[in-house]
Formats: structure tokens, sequence, C-alpha cells
């Protein structure tokens, strides 16, 4: 026997094996107990940083892919990048809503505002007019500005919650970072499908109007929106949407204003078709029917056409086509493009079910009308 | 408490195609999708009855992954 071992056994003379063992345990659960949270912010912590650098990678992606276009196919003179810096961290500053009578017109002028100074600064970069190109342009720079946000606000609120140390911050922003994560990722893909001009899945509602729009003469009736009237089965169409093939989503609310009110057309029925986002678990290029305004974006549109429907006692219809946020804002899948001849189905059917021969019927075709033109 | 973080290049691959529709005899031709085309916009001659034709659809399909 060493003498090591012998003073070992002294030491421990009166405790065996699974004294030591429980001891340990209760240790260790003391430890676990005392510093959980630590622990876990640590966790937190690593993942996030993680995220952050993932989202990093993106805006940065970004943010080449718009002006590598803008130098290309814009042919910009010079280097764009001081402007484009500039331009990813303009903001547009809500107006206040403590007293919210006449909010919509408030905002309405602030995002027209904002959309005629993108233009137009986009269109002094390009030193060219193809509207195609310049309204390509439009959209890259507005999704590298959103990439540019939401790495800030991500970065903001994961410095805040390792900079006081708070466990709650950092567990909140840990369990949103990969829906998080899924938003930017889809926004990223939009670069590939909006520097090509190809369709999005958003322009399926475009896709259906267009084909009634076909050989008739269109009128531009709002910014970016165009009008052509047409027939089916004895009713006069209104018919709608965005002016393509660039990638607008034109002013649907102020067209629908005007055709209801300038133009003292007494529509029958609205019917308004467009992109909806489906849950998990639905099927892609599936249809729903319902009633009310079928329009995303910030409300302004949906108000003005809300308002402009009641005003005048219109129901409006709506017909969607689900989708995710994914495939709204990329090329569009087949199953989306496949959903038109269903969709032209439902919509003639609501049509000769709502309204009757001699009537007349708005349709409206909702959505980013890129590589769709009518 | 572990959540995944979806990598920024986990996309599956797209394949493009752009649909020319005769308006005459309804023959449908299926291509790839080329930079500049649009839905409406007057495409090649119908192989059937010569008619122009116009592009009717383009989509995207997931490239099936062999080998
Ligand atoms: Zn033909």
């Amino acid at each position: 026997m060493s003498i090591l071992e012998g003073g070992i056994l002294q030491v421990f003379g009166g405790i065996n094996t699974s004294d030591l063992v429980t001891v340990v345990w209760i240790g260790f659960f003391a430890l676990t107990f005392l510093y959980q949270t630590r622990i876990q912010s640590y966790m937190a912590l690593s993942e996030i940083s993680r995220g952050l650098n993932k989202l990093k990678v993106m805006k940065d992606k970004a943010r080449k892919d718009a002006i590598d276009y803008l130098v290309d196919v814009g042919k910009a003179p010079g280097d764009p990048s001081q402007r484009v810096d500039q331009f990813l961290d303009y903001v547009a500053i809500m107006p206040v809503d403590m007293d919210p009578a006449g909010i919509v017109g408030k905002v309405d002028h602030i995002v027209t505002t904002n959309n005629d100074r993108v233009r137009a600064e986009v269109g002094a970069l390009l030193k060219q007019n193809n509207p195609v190109t310049v309204s390509i342009s439009e959209n890259l720079l507005e999704v590298a500005t959103s990439l540019n946000q939401i790495h800030k606000i991500v970065r903001h609120y994961y410095l805040l919650g390792k900079k006081t140390n708070s466990y709650f911050t950092l567990v909140q922003l840990q369990m949103l970072m990969p829906m998080i994560i899924q938003e930017a990722d889809a926004l990223l893909n939009a670069v590939d499908s909006f520097k090509l001009g190809q369709p999005v899945g958003d322009g399926i509602g475009p896709i259906v109007v267009s084909r009634f729009m076909a050989g008739k003469e269109k009128r531009v009736i709002a910014k970016d929106t165009v009008m052509a009237i047409t027939e089916y089965k004895g009713r006069k169409l209104y018919v709608l949407k965005a002016d393509g093939p660039m990638a607008y989503v034109g002013q649907p609310g102020v067209a629908i204003q005007k055709i209801v009110g300038e133009m003292g057309v007494k529509p029958s029925a609205i019917v308004m078709i467009d992109a909806a986002l489906k849950l998990e678990g639905e099927k892609t290029g599936e249809i729903a029917e319902g009633v009310g305004a079928a329009i995303g974006g910030i409300g302004v549109e949906k108000f003005q056409i809300e308002e402009a429907a009641t005003r005048a006692k219109v129901p409006l219809y709506a017909i969607l086509v689900k989708q995710s946020i994914l495939e709204a804002i990329t090329v569009m899948r087949k199953e989306i493009a496949e959903a038109a001849d269903k969709v032209t189905q439902v919509l003639n059917r609501v049509i000769e079910e709502k309204t009757k021969e001699g009537d007349d019927v708005v349709v409206a075709g909702i959505g980013n009308t890129l590589g769709v033109a009518q | 408490m572990m959540s995944s973080v979806p990598g920024p290049d986990k996309k599956s691959k797209l394949l493009v195609y752009t649909i020319e529709e005769c308006p005459v005899c309804g023959q449908k031709t299926k291509r790839a999708f080329a930079v500049g085309d649009y839905v409406t916009k007057e495409a090649a001659k119908c192989s059937k009855c010569g008619n122009p034709t116009r592009i009717g659809l383009v989509y995207a399909e997931t490239m099936k992954q062999s080998g």
C-alpha cells in the first residue's frame, strides 16, 4: 500500500463511494440552480451572435447585388456605393397618432413622398430611364434597406442584452431568431428573381387580370396603375392592375376611388384577387374566397378601397391564392402559376353569381406586377 | 432551449420556364426562361399553325435531385 493510498483512506476514512457521488450530485444541482440563467444567457448570446453574423452576410450581399445591378444593368456612371449607403439609412417618419382622425391621409402623404423620392433618386443615379430597370433598382434598394434595418435592430437588442446582462431580452431574441433569419432569407432570395425580371408569387392577381385586359385599350388611372374596360356575359368589367412588366404595385385604392367617384360608375361588385400568406400546413396555390378588401401593405390602399366601397354600398369580394412569404417575393412557383386558370374560373363564377346582366363590375389584380404586362 | 437557425444558402434549386401559348390553336410550348421575357409578350411563331404566340406564364419548378 502506497503512501498516497493510505492518505486518501485517512481523509475519507468514514465515507464510502456512494456518499461521495451524492455529494457531487448535490453540488452539481446547487451550481445549476444558482447559475442557470447565466448559463442560458451565455448559450443565447452565442446563438444570437451566430445569427447576427448570418444577417450581416445577408445584408452585405443584398447591398452588393443592388450596387452591381445599378452599375451593370443600370449603367450608373461612377461608383454609386456612397449614395446607396445613404439610401439604406434613409428614414420615413410616420405621423403622430395621438389624434388619429385623418391619419390615413397623412400616412399616404408621407409614403407617396417617400416613393417619389426613391424613384427620383434612382432615376438620377442611373442616367437612363428604362422603367423596368428603374423599378427593379427601386425594389433591390428596398430589399437592401429592409435587411439593413433587420440587422441593425437585432444587433441593438443583442448588444443591449449583453450590456445589461438581461436574461429575458436575450432569451426572447434567441427564440425569435429562427423566424427573423427565415424572413431575411426570403428577402435575400427575392433579389435573384427581381434582378432577372421574373414574375413573383405575389404577381398571381396581375396575371389573372392581364388575361382580361389583353387586346383592350389601356388607360392610366392612377400612378403606375392601368385600367381597361371589357365585357363578360353582358356585364361591363372595369379591370385594373399595376402597370407591367415593371416591378410596380400601383395605387389600386386611388384607382377604385376614381372609378366609383370621378367616373361615376355604380358597380354591383368589386372583386379583388391577391396573394395571401398561407399558414404552415396549408398547400401552396390553394384558393380561398371571402369578402373584404384583399390587399396588404401599410393599410392606406385598404382604407381607400373600404371607404369607397362603403360609401357607394358596393360589396367587396376577395379571391386569394395561398403562398408563403418566400414564395410571394421570389420567382412564381408552378403551383401558384397553375392556380391562374382556377382563379379565372372562380372569378367568372363570382361575377355570374353576384351580379346580373347589364351590371358594372370592378376587378382588381393586386400585387407586384414584375414580369407581367397587360 | 435549443433552436436551429437555417443557413442563408440552403435553398433548393429552381428551374424557371416560360410557357408560350398560341391564341389561335391553343398550342403550348415550354422553354427555358430568358431575361426580358414577361407575361403577354409576343413570342415565337406557333409550331403548329404559324400564328404569333404570346407568353402565358413564367414559373419555376424545383429541380429533381438525381445523383
Ligand atoms: Zn397555333
